[in-house]
């Protein structure tokens, strides 16, 4: 038994390829569309030059659709795209959080292996309503810079003067621009951003017989690496989730002026959250860390280095197929091609902002950083059949002790009340007893941190060296007095 | 009697700590536990372990072979707890690296008796030009009203204890009036926008345990608050411009040559780190008055 747990925890800290190192493996995901009111980006960055890709997972009457982008410069037609309708699908699926299941072996039988693969699909898409369009135009002091059709897109490239003129040229036309949007569109025009205005033209959307608004795809030059995310505020009191997907060169991407954190990962979770209660797990699990991290953190949840020749694994395990040449560059990734040895990396970001604690637009850098990273949840089934020999009983008390861990980490990750699952110690299953209150010893404490004693080592030995200079220090004045 | 024997004794206890480098030391290993305990930063103990080893034994190495005092083992600390906050690679031989030139550069780069870049601030930047693959992260302490405090209280009483006060604030506050300018006078965003940028963790510990290091800064008073504000509106006009938000440790970096000259121009005494008289002579001295 002992060999097995041994080898089951080694393959959580090394990156083992798929293979029967391991005693099986299952594997669920918890996609973004758990969220509701989010929105998912797909941003590409090399030097001076982005490509963003904006999924319009909108689901209203179309013919309602608008959107307000502000942008740093003109677009030029070449500049916009329409991107495939599935990229935004593969990237999150392929960097969802993961579950990641291994069975133990009995160790009263023989060794036996089992391998299990399946995936989740997701449902129910949730998006929030944002401006509406219609026609026309006057002296507002906003010039219309470009229009094009892209698509099933009619785009116009507006710029303005004054906030005042802008608001009254888009309400006029038929745009339903919030009450707060006015004193958030001022310095947006002051620092010479210009808007990039979509709507939907619903006859060239049936003549191409989409059911679904196809992802938008712009590019330009800028030295601003940020999305500009205090717009979208002025249309809601609440919090916005946001998926960030960036493919860059060199390395993972962070926040510039806002705290990245990567979400709690490899943490051992009990047996029943299974099915819909783990994507429920992720979405509490989300939750708190994002309570935890002041509400205005930025929460990696993926990074991993997806260039074409990559040699190693590019997940472990997959919850989807990973992006290939073909993606990136429908992505936008303009620096590989088939052949090349071109270095491209994946981080997934993942955001919840609100007005009050996302008071700038988001900024990013690019760091040297090639680290894997991705939000995974190991549950380890127990052995079953005969288990009375005697290395099987000392398996079933580690096991009881095992799943008491679990139950402390699950608290510890969702604050899930967990005395309410008084049998799963015994039994494994997720029974819960309604009538029973919130255990205080159960209560979720902080989240365990490995290198913890580690670090207080380290400033234990600071506080000697201090204490040591300080009595050298004493002694001195000591002879000096002298 | 017994009152005064105490107070007598108390006093003695606290004369040996005269030193501000003691809480320097001691501030910074709490804003290092801050970010590990508190921000979850993910631990690198052992890169912490290489950058503090390696530190100390350049300057080790230093002390026996340039004879000097044993207390600079203090700023070596100090140097290397400055370059666990702010140096971030993905490779152990980085760290190495990063402590190699940081105190290497006390003494290589040096004139007129005064090595010319902060340490902490070189061995941060220095590794990104030479080798591209490591980096900071502006963002790690996020942007909170309660840094101010926390990196605010301690920076003043160092500030205070090294007579170095007027160049800390002179930096932030020029820096918040440009920002304030820009952001909500001229922009029209909230006062929020603004706050939110001075209260980046970042920012704040540059101002009050970097720019503020007196041995890599001018020693005439006048001209160092001239000099603050200086770095203050080039870090301004790089941050609203190119959008580097990393800026000051660069500005930093840059501006770290005309120190020399400055001096030169006009000329005011060189810092002392103020330590138990006997303690300043070197160990040599030190063993000689023991032999005899």
């Amino acid at each position: 038994m002992k060999r097995i747990f041994i080898v089951s925890l080694l393959s959580l800290f090394y990156f083992i390829p798929k293979s029967s190192a391991f005693c099986g493996f299952y594997v669920a995901k918890a996609g973004s569309e758990l969220f509701n009111n989010r929105s998912q980006v797909v941003f590409v960055r090399d030097g001076n030059r982005s490509v963003i890709t904006m999924s319009n997972d909108y689901q209203g009457d179309v013919s309602e659709f608008a959107m307000v982008v502000p942008v740093p410069t003109v677009l030029s037609r070449e500049e916009i795209r329409i991107a495939k309708q599935g990229l935004f699908d593969k990237l999150d699926h392929y960097s969802g959080p993961r579950l990641v299941e291994y069975y133990d072996h009995n160790p009263c039988e023989p060794q036996i292996l089992y391998e299990v693969a399946a995936t989740m699909e997701g449902s129910n898409r949730k998006f929030r309503s944002t401006k509406t369009l219609e026609r026309d135009k006057e002296d507002y002091q906003v010039t219309v810079e470009a229009t094009y059709a892209v698509g099933e897109y009619d785009i116009l490239i507006l710029s303005a003067k004054e906030s005042d003129g802008l608001k009254r040229w888009l309400t006029d036309n038929g745009y339903k621009i919030p009450a707060k949007a006015e004193r958030v569109l001022e310095p947006y025009i002051k620092s010479n951003m210009k808007f990039f205005v979509v709507k939907v033209n619903t006859k060239v959307m049936k003549m191409q017989g989409f059911q679904n608004l196809r992802p938008l795809q712009i590019s330009f030059e800028s030295d601003r690496f940020m999305l500009p995310i205090r717009l979208g505020m002025a249309n809601s009191k609440g919090t916005q989730d946001m998926i960030v997907y960036t493919l860059t060169r060199n390395g993972r991407v962070e926040s510039s002026n806002y705290r990245t954190v990567q979400i709690p990962s490899n943490r051992d979770i009990p047996t029943f959250i299974k099915g819909g209660k783990f994507e429920q797990f992720y979405v509490d699990l989300f939750d708190k860390a994002y309570r935890d991290a002041g509400k205005n953190a930025v929460f990696t949840e993926y990074a991993w280095d997806v260039s074409p020749n990559y040699g190693g694994v590019k997940c472990d395990p997959c919850v989807g197929p990973p992006p290939i040449v073909s993606d990136l560059l429908d992505a936008g990734v303009w620096w590989i091609d088939e052949r090349s040895y071109s270095q491209v990396f994946f981080t997934r970001l993942h955001v919840r902002y609100s007005e009050e604690k996302f008071p700038e637009d988001l900024f990013f850098i690019q760091t040297s950083d090639k680290e894997r990273f991705q939000g995974r949840y190991v549950m380890r089934h127990a052995a079953t059949g005969d288990l009375s020999c005697d290395e099987g009983k000392k398996y079933v008390q580690e096991l009881e002790m095992r799943r008491g861990k679990e139950l402390k980490e699950l608290a510890a990750l969702t604050d899930w009340n967990v005395a309410k699952y008084t049998r799963y110690r015994q039994d494994g299953s997720g029974w819960i007893d309604e009538k029973l209150e919130m255990d205080k010893s159960d209560s979720p404490g902080k989240t365990g941190k490995g290198a913890a004693p580690g670090m207080l080592l380290l400033l234990g030995g600071i506080f000697l060296f201090l204490f040591l200079n300080y009595i050298r220090d004493l002694r001195q004045i000591a002879n000096g007095n002298r | 009697m017994q009152l005064k024997l105490i107070t007598q004794n108390v006093f003695r206890l606290l004369k040996g700590l005269t030193d501000p480098r003691y809480f320097q030391i001691l501030f910074l290993s709490s804003f290092l536990a801050f970010g590990v305990f508190s921000l979850g930063w993910s631990v690198q103990l052992q890169n912490y372990l290489l950058i503090i080893t390696t530190c100390l034994t350049v300057q080790a190495l230093a002390i026996y072979y340039l004879d000097l005092p044993l207390h600079s083992l203090r700023s070596a600390l100090i140097t290397s707890l400055g370059l666990c906050l702010l140096f971030k690679a993905g490779e152990p031989a980085y760290f190495i690296l990063a402590g190699l030139l940081a105190i290497g550069s006390k003494f290589v780069l040096r004139f007129r008796n005064k090595h010319i870049f902060n340490p902490a601030n070189f061995g941060v930047v220095a590794p990104i030009l030479l080798t591209g693959n490591t980096w900071i992260s502006p963002g790690q302490w996020g942007s909170t009203p309660l840094l101010l405090f926390f990196f605010g209280g301690a920076g003043l009483m160092i500030l205070f204890r090294i007579s170095r006060l007027e160049t800390g604030l002179t930096f932030l506050i020029t820096y918040a009036i440009l920002w304030f300018s820009r952001d909500v006078i001229y922009l029209g965003w909230e006062p929020t926008v603004t706050l939110h940028k001075l209260t980046n963790g970042s920012l704040l510990l540059f101002s009050f345990f970097m720019i503020t290091d007196p041995m890599t800064i001018p020693n005439n008073k006048k001209v160092r608050i001239i000099w603050s504000a200086c770095i203050a509106i080039l870090t301004f006009w790089v941050v609203s411009t190119q959008y580097i938000q990393s800026a000051a440790l660069w500005i930093l970096f840059l501006g770290a040559p005309i120190v020399p000259l400055l001096d030169l121009l006009f000329p005011a005494k060189k810092y002392q780190w103020s330590v138990p008289e006997n303690t300043s002579n070197s160990i040599s001295e030190n063993l000689k008055t023991q032999l005899a």
